[in-house]
């Protein structure tokens, strides 16, 4: 009823003339909403942030991004983005009858803090490392927040004290995720690995082969909300001989399963390979000459592809296709490694996209 | 009972696709002006910036895979001006409501023609963080580029998606790391989050739908005797003894000459190392210019400050062909002092250049991480 009467008594009075002691403003729904006060159909010539504004935080700062809108007589401040937790929301109502303005203050959601993020996998799986490792894949159970690496991602020596200035591991200010951001790839310092390069000659690289070394990632790296991880993550490791041989396929050794059942295909490496382009890089073509679809294991520390089809193999001609980007821990890809030695000519380039390994099944 | 073979000689190999793009990068007319149309701009991530003819702002967006060309319609012509805003990053958070600690400013470049900033920002740090494109004008003011309605035209850098039954989001993603205009052509780095790759890919703007632009190889040559792929950080356009080089930084720190002239379809492409910046360090921005007669070049890094390359007579150098014993090599340059907590640094104007400070994050002094706020805009005369 009190409504009904202040917004009747500003349906004909003019700007600036009403009930001001009823006017309040309320934050309900993710929208600031003036009631109290009937606000006409169209703006004023200054517009409605002259009348009506909201701040997200304190001090000199612009006002928060919005829509307004008349409805039911009132207005109403829609923020154009959602109402964030740990945000102090101010609204105020400059009275078009000049009094003082009316200002209220509102709080966001709290932040959340239940922690529940943790570091599910780390590849390479494996407790030695070539002195030349290129990558680090680091799987988290939740979506986390970037950015942090630097100050949450340690590699610490024999020792117990973190590797460092020139001595530090990671290509500096580089983190690539993946696009659910649960999945990390840093990048060991190329610079240190490139044979003939300064900080190689000078530095060494990144990992010393016979040395031992912890990762550890901690716990207060936060997901994407904001909250620290329930645990810290450590992995012991040794540095391993340099991988300078580029994956052969010929080295392969492939286990083919029997017609008419579902065990799987397996393909046993000689070394270690690149963890998440094993499980892309590889695939199976039928007799017909379709893929296969299936289910995928990347077992034995990298060591080990195993592949189960959906359906039962058939009898037949069959291929498996690599693409020639296929890495190993260091870099290296088929039929080329990760840095060529052009002087000794150890190698060649093979311009190549795909290799076939054709098996049949009996 | 499995049988277990031993692959010996049965290895074909396929031949590769040849690359049948059309690849241009010489010099061509002028385009006129160019109308997008208008409609909702399809970010979903808004990273490296660069901008090309008319007021048109090129925006990378890894996350989505694609390059958006928005046309600002801010082509009014600005000879000098002077950019100075402190706490930027907070300034956006309160316009988009969040904490200041929620923003993260990606990349920031100047309009040549008006020369206002934009800045590209993300409001959150996780998978659902909204891309921001930001508008500081020579007054400071801000103001965020509507992405519900613009004229805007995209160019997705993958082929369409393979259906996939299990649903589940591909995690392999290229990080755009920085892109340039150069004659028609826009020029973009990238760093795969899972294959070691190199590509660089040209495309010719305006955007065709069906045209994604070339990739080519680009490679590191290393001494005389190694060679390998080299991803490239940042690259500008310069021009040398009348010829069109790309001076590009590398991941692994050297600074590098390619001439354009060599950029060609499916080309295996070796750059000149004309300096190397040292260890534990990656180049952020790079910004040529004249002073009093002479050359330089200004290059911003993560762990070295900024640094001025003389880049006088820069074709004599040769190329490096040693490993040095000290941080630097090659071309001269001198650490310039004024320069603090330098996180962008971007071509402002004939004497000015602007650059985004913060305080170094909480990591180790090599490896501080990303800024932390308050985030300034800062006009610098050029040293």
């Amino acid at each position: 009823m009190c409504k009904f009467i202040v917004a009747g008594l500003a349906v004909i009075l003019p700007w600036g003339m009403t009930a001001e002691q009823n006017i309040s403003i309320q934050f309900q729904g993710g929208v600031f909403e003036v009631t109290g006060w009937h606000a006409p159909s169209t703006p004023p010539a200054t517009g409605w942030a002259s009348v009506f504004v909201v701040y997200a935080g304190r001090g000199d700062i612009p006002p928060l991004l919005g829509s307004y809108a008349v409805e039911g007589g009132s207005l109403v401040f829609h923020p154009t983005y959602p109402i964030a937790a740990g945000v102090h929301y101010r609204a105020i109502f400059y009275s078009p009858s000049g009094g003082a303005p009316i200002e209220k203050s509102f709080d966001g959601p709290p932040r959340p803090s239940n922690r529940i993020a943790r570091v599910e996998h780390v590849y390479p799986s494996d407790s030695v490392w070539p002195s030349n490792q290129l990558r680090l894949y680091i799987y988290f159970s939740e979506p986390m927040s970037r950015g942090e690496a630097a100050r949450h991602l340690h590699v610490l020596d024999s020792e117990g004290n973190e590797l460092a200035g020139s001595r530090g591991v990671f290509l500096p200010g580089e983190e690539l995720w993946d696009p659910a951001f649960k999945r990390l790839t840093m990048t060991f310092d190329p610079g240190r690995i490139k044979r003939g390069l300064t900080s190689n000659e000078r530095i060494g690289p990144p990992i010393t082969e016979g040395k031992r070394y912890i990762l550890v990632i901690d716990a207060d790296w936060p997901d994407a909300r904001g909250v620290p991880m329930a645990e810290e993550f450590r992995k012991a490791f040794r540095g391993g001989p340099a991988q300078r041989v580029p994956p052969d396929p010929k080295r392969w050794s492939i286990t083919v399963p029997k017609a008419g059942g579902l065990a799987p295909l397996v393909i046993d490496f000689p070394t270690s390979m690149n963890y998440p382009l094993l499980q892309r890089m590889i695939s199976v073509s039928g007799p017909a000459g379709g893929v296969i679809y299936g289910a995928l294991v990347i077992a034995r520390r990298e060591t080990e592809w195993r592949f189960a089809p959906e359906k039962p193999w058939a009898t037949g001609n069959y291929r498996i296709l690599v693409d020639t980007g296929l890495e190993d821990l260091a870099g290296n890809h088929i039929g080329e490694p990760f840095d060529i030695d052009v002087f000794n000519k150890v190698t060649e380039h093979i311009d190549t996209k795909t290799v076939s390994l054709p098996f049949s099944v009996r | 009972m499995r049988l277990k073979t031993t692959i010996r000689t049965a290895f074909c190999v396929c031949a590769a696709a040849a690359l049948a793009l059309t690849f241009s990068l010489v010099s061509r007319t002028a385009p006129s002006k160019v109308n997008l149309p208008v409609g909702k701009v399809p970010l979903t991530s808004a990273g490296s910036l660069a901008f090309g003819p008319d007021g048109i702002l090129f925006v990378a967006d890894s996350v989505g895979a694609k390059i958006v060309a928005i046309d600002t319609n801010d082509a009014k012509p600005v000879a000098k001006a002077s950019i100075n805003v402190e706490g930027v990053d907070g300034k956006i958070a309160a316009m988009v409501g969040v904490p200041a600690d929620q923003i993260v400013i990606n990349h920031v470049v100047v309009n040549p023609i008006s020369k206002n900033s934009y800045l590209s920002a993300s409001r959150g740090k996780g998978p659902d963080a909204a891309p921001l494109i930001a508008k500081v004008d020579t007054a400071g003011k801000i103001t965020l580029l509507s992405l519900d309605s613009a004229p805007n035209e995209a160019v997705s850098l993958v082929d369409a998606p393979e259906a996939n039954s299990s649903g589940r989001q591909n995690p392999r993603m290229q990080t755009i790391t920085d892109m340039t205009y150069v004659n028609g052509d826009l020029m973009v780095a990238g760093l795969s989050n899972e294959e070691w790759s190199s590509a660089l890919r040209s495309i010719p703007f305006p955007f065709k739908s069906a045209e994604k632009g070339a990739t080519l190889q680009i490679w590191h040559s290393s001494h005389g005797r190694y060679e390998t792929q080299a991803p490239i950080r940042t690259f500008v356009p310069y021009d040398i003894s009348g010829q069109q080089y790309v001076l590009a930084a590398y991941t692994c720190t050297p600074l590098v000459k390619i001439p354009v002239s060599e950029l060609k379809p499916g080309a295996q492409v070796k750059g000149a190392e004309i300096a190397d910046l040292g260890a534990g360090n990656q180049p952020i921005d790079m910004v040529p210019y004249k002073k009093d007669g002479h050359q330089y070049i200004l290059i911003a890094n993560t762990s070295f400050g900024v640094v001025k390359l003389k880049a006088d007579n820069i074709e004599t150098y040769p190329t490096i062909s040693a490993p040095q014993r000290t941080d630097v090599a090659g071309v001269p340059y001198d650490k310039v002092s004024g320069f603090d907590n330098v996180q962008h640094l971007t071509a402002l104007d004939s004497s000015n250049v602007l650059v985004m400070t913060g305080h170094p994050g909480s990591g180790p002094v090599y490896n501080p991480g990303p800024p932390v706020g308050p985030i300034n805009l800062q006009t610098v005369a050029l040293p």
